[in-house]
């Protein structure tokens, strides 16, 4: 198969990077080399949450505090995107979410401080709708409400720990639960269930009025796990919101998270509704190099090998997750050019003693030169027409700055408009 | 005056205390359990889980065999529930194996293990695990899987319906004396410091690899030796049977197929102390080079997570080290050897040995305090109330096969997914005041020991201690975290492929979706997590209770 230009992942960096180059009006492919598991664990699109891994003082205005951290480290992948990539990047997403049908907030200038499922209040830059009446810099009162035999989202821990942490007073916070029509507390249900059940109008007025009675006075708003709808959020999300009667907000959840597959289901299909061919579960295993471009990659799929060739490629792999770098037990090795990205003596190498400390492991990947080609230990490409975008970059772990998001957008947006000049 | 009485104490609970405590109670002696961590948190629930044949044991040491074979067999008859009936296969793959066959087959006879040589062929067939490296096997049909946690509890709740009690988290710092007769011990909750006295007749120390330590505090010697062992977990069984090399007893020559998982161990090292156990990279990467050898699927199977276990191997005096030394064990009476009254030790064994080590020593300590009821424990089933066992826990993780109770399974809720524990499974523990970390509750009821090793179960484990304990959102995090904490130890060892792309799920829920890194920067109550020991949580509430 031949195309302009090919993109690899299955993330947010492979759909914005898809995304600019079909606005540009290129013929891009998506190869999607997998489900992530992302997918399952994303919500918000975080782009600097704390300016450091040791601070906890949020980041207020993200665009700020991303252009001092490229001051501060003029080799961060945020450096290399520039700040240019990041607003282009963010301004393409916004449009394209409203064009998909979706209703987000945007804005570089300031973050949301959300609370999470155990009650910690969490910075976050674009966020849906439907999430941000939980926006902790408001004062009024909050109702965390959950159901019986619901486990994913637990109202009375996340109250207990709000109340402490967020000082409006000890009444400012609470946790009620309702009984879900038709669901069994002892019954197995998972938040897709429950977001399905959701888009029943019926159903929904049903919780809704129970919700209502439960809670009783006015002047709250109410926190709920974010199960609102598996497709359509947005309707589903305001209807409710009204037949409620006070502001609600959603709330992320245990795995699977609702937004992550909400958002990734309807860009990728939005992606190949305007035309772009996307090839499905097909890893990638193989880059074919000469004269120091890359002529063709091979994919996996269906027990088949499939070659792919292009003008150019942008690899936007998240991590180990989809498959970007293959774990051996001494050495982390990428699928294209078979670079040992990582070598170790013992596999505790690659990891903390501590799950909540950074990990060496996270921040291994591709090394890049400024033009996020992906290049060998002196700085030299490995191949000229080849981009690196997302979690699969070196020398950074967007965890503990909370700024994942951010840097799939920037660096899916700068790694494309390379791929177009190659 | 002391602060309670009962008749008799016993430190220590593991396989042999949760015994002791049970025979005790079945001769109608009151007594007291004391455990400085929770039951099961020392050497048993680290042990493999194999329930010896003897079949290891034949060769060096044939009195250990034979006691193997012995409580083997009263085993699967009073402990039904906690035994699977694997089988076991002795495998040959090189030629000092060979050598060491004659020598096997004679000791299995002296030892009357039932023991049956195979044609390779015909057992590749029964077990294709089997590698190409295997030259030979023998088919040993009472080798299988001995659920420690699940043996303990067991015990311990028999000995409880009786009467006796048990107080975990509480550690022995002292006696109190009558001249040369212990009266009572000190004991010191963990983590209130709160001290308290127990008076008491006598007092039965079965604190295994920290025995010594014990005896000590009463100025006489017991000499345990503490001798390092490393197990690596693979995320699904391998074999249908246990597979063990027919060799010396060496490294790395043991694969259980244990409920949902296989188990491969294990090594020997002495260590200076029982908790310095230093899980090295060379450990774990020999353990499963050599159960390649032995089956196919280890090298490729998904490694979970690897911990280490002490051995109370107890110094009989001779020149022995590690293995040499005897696997039996050894009933000290103090007041006979050390003129100390009302105190006996009972150090050494095995799980598989640890009803015939309560048996001995209640005898010892019964006959001194005047009780003749003679022992029961190997007649009356640990079951022995209507289905006990399903209520501590169901297991339909083992062999796949349907729950007892024909319950649907796909339809029932689930705390954890990986292990298939239930809501109903948790719930009782949240109420049992001896329960004071999730670590705990993993113990009772497997929750957390899956491929996500507690991503997902943590938060719903640490919900209920909201909902159902009373704690309040920071210790309950807090025991989230530990939890977590805790579990991550042992899965840094083998963070290669899955494992690793799984721990990439856990940082995306926890630390991205849920901000816990931030959250325990904050103002949570410090942890007290230890090697394998989740933090504590404690309310006022259930301290009460206690
Ligand atoms: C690596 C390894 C693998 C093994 N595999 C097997 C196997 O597959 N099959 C088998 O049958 N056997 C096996 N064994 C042997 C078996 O595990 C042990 O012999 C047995 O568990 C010992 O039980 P115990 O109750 O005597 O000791 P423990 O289980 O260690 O119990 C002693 C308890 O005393 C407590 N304690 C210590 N000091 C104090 C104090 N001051 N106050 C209060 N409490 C205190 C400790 O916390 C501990 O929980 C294995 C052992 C090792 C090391």
């Amino acid at each position: 198969m031949k195309a302009d230009i090919a993109v690899v992942g299955s993330g947010l960096a492979a759909l914005v990077a898809t995304r600019t180059l079909h606005q540009a009006g290129r013929n891009a492919v998506l190869i999607w080399p997998g489900l992530s598991s992302l997918y399952f664990t994303y919500a918000t699109i975080d782009v600097l949450g704390y300016s450091d891994l040791t601070t906890t003082r949020p980041v207020e205005q993200p665009e700020a505090g991303v252009a001092q951290l490229i001051a501060d480290h003029p080799d961060h992948p945020y450096a290399l995107a520039g700040l240019e990539g990041l607003r282009s990047g963010t301004t393409l997403l916004i449009e394209w979410l409203r064009a998909a049908g979706f209703a987000w907030q945007g804005d570089l200038g300031r973050n949301l401080l959300l609370p999470t499922a155990i009650g910690t209040p969490k910075p976050s830059c674009l966020v849906p709708d439907s999430m941000a009446a939980g926006d902790l810099r408001r004062d009024d009162p909050i109702v965390f409400c959950g159901f019986h035999g619901y486990e994913d989202f637990v109202p009375e821990l996340a109250a207990s720990n709000l109340s402490r942490s967020w000082g409006r007073g000890e009444h400012s916070v609470r946790a009620v639960r309702i009984t879900l029509p038709s669901f069994e507390p002892g019954n197995l249900f998972t938040s897709i269930d429950l977001a399905r059940s959701f888009e029943d109008t019926t159903f929904r007025r049903e919780v809704a009025s129970r919700i209502r009675r439960e809670i009783g006075v006015d002047g709250v708003r109410v926190g709920i796990p974010a199960v609102l709808g598996l497709t359509h959020d947005t309707d589903v999300y305001s209807s409710f919101a009204a037949e409620v009667g006070h502001p609600v907000f959603e709330i992320p959840t245990l795995p699977p998270s609702v937004l992550g597959l909400r958002l990734f289901d309807r860009l990728r299909k939005h992606i190949q509704e305007s035309g772009v061919e996307m090839i499905w579960a097909a890893p990638a295993h193989e880059a074919e190099v000469s004269d120091g471009q890359c002529r063709r990659i091979f994919l996996k799929s269906a027990g088949r090998e499939q070659p792919i060739e292009a003008r150019a490629y942008v690899l936007a792999l998240e991590d180990t997750v989809d498959g970007a770098l293959r774990a051996g037990v001494h050495s982390m090795v990428d699928p294209f050019f078979h670079e040992a990205l990582a070598h170790h003596e013992m596999p505790t190498e690659r990891t903390d003693e501590s799950l909540f400390k950074p990990q060496p492991y996270a921040s291994i990947g591709y090394r890049v030169t400024r033009r996020l080609q992906p290049s060998d230990d002196a700085g030299r490409p490995l191949a000229g027409n080849v981009f690196v975008a997302g979690g699969a970059i070196a020398g950074y772990d967007p965890v503990g700055t909370k700024s994942r998001g951010g840097l799939a957008i920037a660096t899916g947006y700068r790694a494309a408009q390379e791929a177009m000049a190659a | 005056m002391p602060d309670t009485t009962t008749g008799v104490v016993v430190i220590g609970g593991g396989s042999t205390g949760a015994g002791v405590l049970r025979d005790l109670s079945m001769r109608g002696i009151d007594a007291v359990l004391v455990e400085k961590g929770d039951l099961a948190s020392g050497t048993t629930g680290r042990s493999h889980g194999l329930l010896h044949s003897g079949g290891r044991y034949c060769v060096n040491d044939l009195a250990a065999a034979i006691e193997c074979v012995e409580e083997g067999r009263i085993l699967r008859r009073i402990a039904k529930t906690t035994v699977e009936d694997t089988g076991g296969y002795f495998v040959s793959v090189s030629e000092e194996d060979l050598a060491w066959e004659p020598r096997f087959v004679e000791g299995c006879a002296k030892a009357g293990i039932t023991c049956e040589r195979i044609p390779v062929e015909e057992a590749r067939r029964r077990e294709p695990a089997l590698s190409r490296h295997v030259r030979t096997v023998f088919w040993i049909p009472e080798d299988g899987h001995l659920d420690p946690f699940y043996l303990v509890v067991g015990n311990v709740e028999s000995a409880r319906r009786r009467g006796a009690q048990v107080r975990t988290y509480t550690e022995v710092t002292g006696f109190l004396k009558n001249d040369n007769r212990v009266s009572g011990v000190v004991t010191r909750d963990i983590f209130t410091g709160e001290e308290t006295t127990i008076g008491c007749q006598a007092v039965i120390n079965a604190t295994g690899a920290w025995a010594g330590f014990v005896a000590r505090l009463l100025d006489v010697e017991v000499k345990v030796v503490p001798v390092k062992g490393v197990m690596v977990v693979l995320s699904h069984r391998v074999a249908h049977a246990t597979i063990n090399r027919c060799h010396k007893p060496g490294d790395g020559d043991i694969i259980v197929p244990a409920l949902s998982v296989a188990i491969l161990g294990t090594t020997s090292a002495k260590v200076p102390h029982p908790e310095v156990l230093p899980i090295e990279w060379d450990e774990v990467h020999h353990m499963i080079e050599e159960g390649a050898l032995m089956a196919d699927g280890v090298s490729t199977a998904r490694a979970m997570r690897a911990y280490a276990g002490v051995r109370p191997l107890y110094d009989l005096g001779a020149e022995a080290e590690g293995r040499e030394m005897s696997r039996n064990f050894a009933v000290i009476d103090h007041e006979a050897r050390d003129g100390i009254a009302g105190f006996a030790s009972i150090v050494g064994g095995k799980v598989t040995t640890y009803r015939l080590m309560a048996e001995r020593v209640t005898d010892l300590v019964a006959r001194r305090l005047g009780v003749r009821t003679p022992c029961t424990t190997a007649e009356v089933a640990l079951n022995d109330r209507e289905d006990e066992m399903d209520q501590l826990r169901h297991r339909p993780a083992q062999l796949g096969v349907p729950k007892p109770h024909g319950d649907e399974l796909g339809l029932q809720a689930l705390i954890c997914e990986c292990e298939l524990v239930r809501p109903q499974d948790v719930a009782p523990w949240f109420k049992d005041p001896a329960v004071r970390t999730l670590e705990d509750i993993r113990r009772r009821t497997r929750s957390g020991m899956g491929p996500c090793q507690s991503a997902i179960c943590s938060y719903r484990l640490a919900g209920r201690l909201v909902t159902e304990r009373g704690l309040d959102g920071p210790t309950a995090t807090r025991a989230m975290a530990d939890f977590l904490e805790t579990r991550w130890r042992g899965v840094r060892h083998v963070f290669w492929g899955s494992q690793l792309r799984q721990a990439q799920v856990t940082t995306g829920v926890h630390l991205e979706l849920f901000n816990l890194d931030r959250q325990l920067m904050h103002d949570l109550p410090p942890s007290l997590a230890g090697e394998g020991r989740g933090g504590g949580f404690e309310t006022a509430e259930v301290a009460s209770q206690r």
